[in-house]
């Protein structure tokens, strides 16, 4: 049960982040290599301002994700926009470069030392044979809401259904005059928002490390990937299900006779993206485009 | 002088493996990213049976083997998977072996590398080194320069820029790939041979993703496809990797410049290189 409570307290972190990469995917048919990098500055702006200029935990919270929102904006304007029209794998590498900016610039801002947005001991509190501390309780729970309040936007609102005519056929959108572009741009920045709140869930959870980036962003791609590539709910399904398996990989003493060290923890994201690609490249839950 | 030597063998050991890298992703525009775990399980091979066996030519030819298999299992890939998906699985493939390399302590000792590697008694002294590098690279060079301008090279030209059209004139699409491979592979082989002797030590925080950005930005700088130009590209920005040493700054800030510097040089080199690097396809 342990082991289900730890999968569902990371899954929660890797579907927030999926999620928004899925969506990106789908709609504009790129990756983005920096989200880790991305996710880590709402974390880290966040821990600076609670930190260190002393703000409430709400608008530290607030300023962190406005600052995710302003670096996916400026992501999107800078390093995809120019490039994505005229080949999709250009900003592939251009992010790829993004990425290391920003690593240099979290190194020199806030230092390789670990950072917490709320230090000290975690309450914690025992439900059965589970161990759970009462804020990844909170944690859990706002993200159910979030992925709630996004299924309700998405399917049943009148902004969800242009961004599914985008995700669809983008020329047949605008043909019924949705602004595709202004769309691209909306989810590009929708994205960078999720992954800075998962970058504050992980200030919360855990400590924030610039080593934690690449990481972040190889299990997000496993998600989307084996969930089927544009799919946001099969992304956030096997988020939860990736995260499910790297604590039950380490976390049980197979054939009674050893424990898979714990370094060994990330290859399962690593396995589930090669042995997707290899034998099942469209995912889960593949979408296919309605063409004429 | 020591720096002289040093920079001359370090930029003549990137030449195989960069212009080998160029082969693949600037002239058959396939979107690889393993180009650094290939080197990971070179230098662990060579680091390893020269070790156990202390001879050169078993180290070499192990290193030889294990590299060009796992190049074997990259074209498998490049066959199989959109250029795309070819991206995401080289690296998750450099990622989980370097995850294997880190984790199994009894046979590469882990984060704590494989140190004590003797040179070959011919290479001892550091102008000895640079120089049989130095020849190495020149040989490597023009060899490069025969393929390209050769029938695979062409081939390589026909397929990157069309698949079917390239098929359906008669080009083996599954054996130039594989052979654009095995080459990348063969270079990755020279390299860790001279490599691990140089430094006399193999260590997996010479291996990260980071380095990668160093084979991108090298063949985006330099003209992705020209040999000429990635050995010049190659040739300024390891210079300039080198020389930022002696800019007057503590260690802990020129760790995160570099990867910002390095970061801005390939954002500008594709802003450059945007219409070249993935070209368009022709049409009538």
């Amino acid at each position: 049960m342990q082991l289900l409570a730890n999968g569902l307290i990371a899954g929660s972190l890797a579907a927030l982040i999926a999620g928004g990469l899925a969506l990106v995917y789908g709609v504009l048919g790129v990756f983005n290599l920096a989200l880790g990098q991305m996710a880590l500055v709402g974390g880290y702006v966040t821990w600076w301002l609670h930190q260190i200029a002393g703000f409430p935990l709400a608008a530290s919270v607030a300023g962190g994700l406005l600052t995710g929102a302003l670096v996916a904006w400026l992501t999107f304007e800078v390093f995809v926009n120019p490039f994505y029209r005229r080949h999709r794998f250009l900003p592939l590498v251009t992010t790829i470069a993004l990425g290391m900016i920003l690593d240099g610039l979290i190194l020199i801002l806030f230092e390789e030392r670990p950072r917490s947005i709320l230090p000290g001991l975690k309450h914690m509190f025992v439900v059965g044979d589970v161990r759970i501390g009462t804020e990844q309780a909170v944690l859990i729970v706002l993200t159910l809401l979030l992925l709630c309040l996004f299924a309700y936007v998405l399917h049943a609102t009148a902004f969800g259904r242009r961004i599914r005519a985008v995700v669809q056929n983008d020329h047949a959108a605008m043909s019924l005059g949705i602004r595709a572009p202004v769309l691209h741009r909306m989810i590009f920045i929708l994205s960078g928002v999720l992954a800075a709140c998962g970058g504050v869930y992980i200030g919360i959870d855990q400590n924030l490390t610039p080593v934690f980036a690449f990481p972040i962003t190889i299990k997000a791609y496993a998600a989307v990937i084996a969930g089927g590539k544009g799919n946001f709910w099969g992304a956030i399904l096997c988020a939860y299900i990736i995260a499910f398996l790297e604590q039950f990989v380490v976390g049980v003493r197979w054939f009674g006779a050893f424990y898979v060290p714990a370094g060994y923890q990330q290859t399962v994201a690593l396995l589930f993206i090669i042995l997707f690609l290899l034998f099942r490249p469209t995912g889960l839950f593949a979408t296919s485009s309605r063409s004429g | 002088m020591g720096f002289f030597w040093h920079v001359l063998f370090v930029i003549a050991n990137w030449f195989p493996s960069i212009l080998g890298f160029n082969l693949i992703f600037g002239r058959g525009k396939m979107l690889h990213f393993g180009p650094v775990g290939t080197s990971l399980v070179a230098f662990y091979a060579t680091a390893i049976v020269l070790k156990a066996t202390g001879s050169y030519l078993f180290a070499f030819l192990a290193c030889l083997v294990a590299t060009e298999l796992i190049s074997l299992f990259f074209a498998w890939f490049s066959l199989r998977l959109e250029s795309d998906g070819l991206g995401i699985m080289t690296i998750a493939v450099h990622l989980f072996l370097l995850a294997v390399v880190l984790n199994w302590t009894t046979l590469t000792r882990g984060a704590l590398g494989i140190p004590g590697i003797q040179r070959h008694p011919f290479l001892l002294s550091q102008p000895r080194m640079a120089l049989t590098m130095v020849c190495v690279a020149v040989l490597w060079f023009f060899f490069m320069l025969w393929i390209d301008r050769g029938p695979l090279g062409r081939k390589l030209t026909a397929l990157a820029e069309h698949p079917w059209h390239a098929e359906a004139l008669g080009v083996n699409r599954a054996r130039v790939q594989t052979a654009a491979f095995l080459v990348g592979g063969l270079g990755t082989s020279v390299v860790a041979f001279f490599w691990v002797q140089y430094l006399g030590l193999v260590h997996p925080n010479d291996l990260l993703f980071p380095v990668l950005i160093l084979y991108v930005m090298n063949v985006v700088a330099g003209k992705p496809g020209s040999v000429a130009g990635v050995a010049l590209s190659t040739t300024l920005l390891v210079l300039l990797k080198e020389g930022l040493r002696f800019v007057p700054l503590t260690p802990d800030m020129i760790g995160p410049l570099r990867l910002i510097l390095f970061g801005l040089i390939l954002f500008g080199a594709v802003w450059w290189r945007r219409d070249t690097v993935f070209p368009p396809e022709r049409k009538i």
